[in-house]
């Protein structure tokens, strides 16, 4: 397997800056040890992105960067906070919910104006909720919105006052309005009208003509360099003290495709913050930085989220392969549970800073992370004995397995090329499973035609990366549920295809109706129970975060999801 | 003359029809596509219908070329799916970016390495020459990647140089020429070192060769001044190869450096090129490639003429072959 550019540039800037030692002249602004400067208003921060946002609709695309300008531009009824986890209001200013748990009265704030002055209201949040579930639009976002598979029903009941209603109890309620922006209407009704809200606000759009209730306006884009962002005078916000948030003047986000660049830039004081993870390669190098006062260096903790190695579990995609009778077997992923040494894993992939995992869920959710999941031993003798029991044995001793017929224990595992931890974690897999017998022939592939392959069901398995945006198991029904879109072994599917996959549904469905935490939790234990039983995602490690950021920015709350530490960036301020 | 530049210019129109084409068919029939790229594994496959038909990418592949060349012949390239912007008004912005690192890289280059080439071709021994050629050979060895990552390491340490990108955020500080100037250095040195190595071993084996003509020789005899043998006589007979390679490296600098510029984060037609390729984005892939094409067969062109002026017999050789022709 070939090393990607990015990665072997990565290796080499590492090298270099291991070997160089030599150690620039800290800043001004330097102050370890000392009392951290106050926070004051003005200043600008330079942030980098890896790519340019496909969008500035977040309903047309889901990549990191239009997320950023979405976080950064506008505002939504309601925000997670991602250090407490707890739900904090943003444009709802109160809300009340009914004894069934059915509808949410919700209070908006008043005197409220988007950036270009115009009044925000009720009309603005139905708008909203219209075109996130219009079907011309067909949303990035509409599954994130929906409650048990459906939309919710919203009216406005007063200029500043909105009653949502779900179709049915639904526990994380408001939490998942956490994704939604709300979007000026009388900027973008007559595009939906037209039926081409999605089109809309394309990257082509003059930044004069886009307005939110976020903190920042765009007020400058050059493709394929930067996006200047600028106070947005009519934040309706204040810090505790009374002084009009945001704290920062302007936020320039560079576009910087190359890692290595980044880091450079970060070290030597020409950036003060990278939007991306920093990878295992380059802790080292900023923790030298961050020893010498030039960068602050966080340890967010263990991620919520890890890359998992799953097969193709559609009923009947093998029907013409002899292999069927083995390849979709739990057999096999319990082996391969067993077969792979997870420390090796968590060394080789991640130099040592990821912890061991068995499950969907990470140590990271400590409110519904179930405490009883099996830590599978490291045992390749148990895995062969285990394989055996499915007819994959050694029958020509020649160290690999065969199955009854005497044909090669086989199969193709692909992943992401040009991430180097998809292609680490392969290599792993591969080496790994060589010992117990199995043959893996890796295939690496762009990210387009991995998807691609994946939704046609066109592979044996593939390791990727299943992403979970919030913590709490009910705003994740497109995983869980057997007809989610995100339900990657076998996705979309008109009844669930096991016994197992129907037991999930309903326990799910009773979980999330629950209003009940304690219910919830033991639900949500016994989901994770059948999911260890069945294996359906095999898990290896969990990687530590960590995030970084120049001396001179102050009053960031790290998270372990992009933006790490702009997810709330009307409070972020610098020394200047 | 104007029958031979006609038919070069013609060769241009074929080269750029055939590069971008081929792109443009490569990149549709390669698996994965734009929709899947953009929409990423969590989209549903309604959604994903939805999207392809409006993009178009649900033709077959034939009709959907024959729609994008009709038009491409009133030079409308189509529209980019990454930038929602047409390509016809994307690709001159970004060239304009390249054609400005790429001259600064070849007049850094060119006055570099053709003194230094003519400092190494006059003299055989002597530490100066040793210490010029063992140079142009690691220059030469080093892959650009490694080149503009040590140049970028030594900004980022001195803190001398901006690191990436191609103006300031602010832009205050210096005026906007000033500014460009700055952050040309890193990836002008990145792509020029390279290229002056080359010049330097080319015009150094020139100058070897020349030196050793009857003429040079003649001029020796007569006690010429070695000053005047070498650079009037003999670098003029010299420059023929080395400006028969210009074009090529004109052309092969207008196309963009991949590598570079993502390491420079400088927004050029490569950085671009790669953009559009990571995200399939087939219309803007063959609107670069065709660029790139075009930039290739102008360059060799230019590179035609230049030796003509040096070498007039080129010239005539190439205009009487086209006659003949």
């Amino acid at each position: 397997m070939r090393a990607p550019r990015t990665a072997s540039a990565t290796c080499t800037l590492v090298l270099a800056l291991a070997l160089a030692g030599c150690r620039a002249a800290p800043r001004p602004s330097d102050s370890s040890g000392a009392t951290p400067p106050a926070v004051s208003r003005g200043g600008e921060l330079l942030v980098s992105v890896r790519s340019e946002p496909i969008s500035f609709n977040r309903h047309a695309a889901r990549d990191s960067t239009t997320h950023l300008v979405m976080t950064l531009t506008q505002a939504r009824l309601v925000r997670v906070n991602q250090a407490t986890q707890a739900l904090e209001p943003m444009l709802a200013e109160s809300w009340t919910t009914s004894d069934d748990g059915r509808r949410v009265d919700v209070k908006l704030r008043e005197g409220v104006t988007f950036s270009d002055g115009v009044p925000f209201t009720a009309r603005d949040v139905v708008f909203a909720f219209d075109a996130a579930y219009d079907a011309k639009t067909a949303s990035v976002l509409s599954d994130t919105i929906m409650a048990g598979s459906k939309p919710l029903k919203v009216e406005a009941t007063g200029e500043h006052s909105v009653a949502i209603t779900f179709p049915a109890p639904f526990a994380p309620g408001l939490r998942i309005l956490d994704a939604l922006p709300i979007y000026p209407r009388h900027k973008l009704e007559a595009a939906l009208k037209a039926g081409t809200f999605r089109q809309a606000w394309g990257l082509s759009t003059p930044p004069g003509e886009l307005a939110g209730l976020g903190p920042f306006v765009v007020s400058a884009y050059q493709p394929g360099q930067r996006l200047v962002f600028t106070r947005n005078p009519h934040y309706f916000d204040k810090a505790p003290d009374g002084t009009p948030l945001p704290y920062l003047d302007r936020l320039v986000v560079d576009v910087i495709p190359d890692q290595s660049a980044e880091l450079l830039r970060l070290e030597s004081g020409q950036l003060d913050m990278m939007t991306s993870e920093i990878s295992p390669d380059a802790y080292a190098p900023l923790k030298r930085a961050a020893d010498e006062g030039r960068v602050k260096l966080v340890d967010v903790g263990v991620s919520r989220n890890a890359d998992g190695l799953w097969f193709n579990l559609k009923p009947g995609v093998f029907a013409a392969d002899p292999r069927g009778a083995w390849l979709q077997r739990d057999e096999l992923r319990q082996a391969i549970s067993m077969a792979v040494d997870r420390q090796v894993f968590a060394d080789t992939v991640f130099l040592g800073a990821g912890v061991p995992i068995y499950s969907a869920e990470t140590p990271k959710n400590k409110a519904w992370y179930w405490t009883g999941t099996p830590q599978t031993p490291h045992d390749p003798a148990a895995a062969r004995q285990l394989l055996a029991t499915i007819g994959l044995t050694d029958r020509d001793g020649n160290g690999t397995l065969e199955d009854a017929a005497g044909r090669p224990a086989q199969f193709t595992l692909m992943t992401q090329k040009g991430r180097p931890n998809l292609e680490r974690g392969v290599a792993v897999i591969r080496e790994e499973l060589k010992k117990i017998g199995l043959t893996v022939d890796v295939v690496t592939l762009d990210s387009s035609q991995v998807v691609q392959r994946f939704l046609g069901a066109q592979y044996d398995a593939v390791y990727y990366n299943a992403t979970k945006t919030d913590l709490d198991p009910g705003t994740n029904q497109d995983f869980w549920l057997s007809s989610g879109s995100a339900h990657p072994w076998n996705v979309e599917q008109k009844t669930p295809a096991t016994a197992w996959e129907r037991q999930i549904d309903e326990l799910m469905v009773r979980q999330i109706a629950s209003r009940d935490d304690a219910e919830r939790k033991r639900l949500y234990d016994e989901v994770q129970k059948v999911f260890c039983d069945h294996l359906p995602i095999v898990f290896f490690v969990a990687p530590r975060v960590y995030a970084a950021s120049s001396a001179r920015v102050l009053n960031v709350t790290p998270s372990d999801v992009r933006p790490q530490l702009l997810w709330r960036p009307e409070t972020v301020a610098v020394v200047h | 003359l104007t029958r031979y530049l006609a038919r070069r210019l013609a060769f241009a129109a074929v080269l750029v029809a055939t590069v971008s084409s081929a792109s443009f068919v490569l990149a549709r029939i390669a698996p994965g596509d734009y929709v899947t790229g953009s929409l990423g594994a969590h989209a549903s496959s309604e959604v994903i219908a939805r999207e392809r038909a409006r993009l178009g990418l649900d033709k077959p592949l034939a009709v959907q070329y024959r729609d994008w060349a009709a038009a491409a012949l009133r030079l409308d390239f189509g529209r980019s799916m990454l930038y929602d912007r047409p390509v016809a008004d994307l690709i001159p912005e970004r060239a304009v970016n390249t054609a400005i690192l790429a001259l600064a890289a070849l007049l850094f280059a060119t006055a570099v390495g053709i003194p230094l080439g003519i400092v190494t071709g006059t003299r055989r021994g002597g530490v100066l020459p040793g210490l010029i050629r063992a140079a142009s050979i690691v220059l030469l060895s080093m892959p650009p990647l490694l080149t503009s990552l040590t140049l970028v390491f030594v900004a980022a340490r001195t803190g001398w140089l901006p690191i990436a990108g191609m103006r300031s955020a602010g832009g205050a500080a210096d005026s906007a020429v000033l500014d460009l100037a700055r952050h040309l250095i890193v990836p002008a040195l990145a792509i020029g070192l390279p290229l002056a190595a080359t010049l330097e071993r080319l015009q150094a084996q020139a100058m070897r060769d020349t030196i050793g003509q009857p003429f040079v020789l003649a001029a020796w005899a007569r006690g010429l001044p070695r000053s005047r043998v070498v650079w009037r006589g003999a670098l003029k007979a010299a420059l023929r190869p080395v400006a028969a390679m210009y074009g090529l490296m004109i052309g092969t600098l207008l196309s963009g450096s991949f590598a570079v510029e993502v390491i420079t984060a400088w927004p050029g037609l490569g950085s671009l090129m790669l953009q559009a390729l990571r995200a399939r984005d087939i219309y803007l892939v063959a609107g670069c490639a065709g660029a790139g094409a075009l930039f290739l067969a102008l360059g060799t062109m230019v590179s035609d003429v230049g030796l003509a002026m040096v070498d007039p017999r080129a010239g005539d050789r190439g205009a009487h072959a086209e006659a003949r022709a």
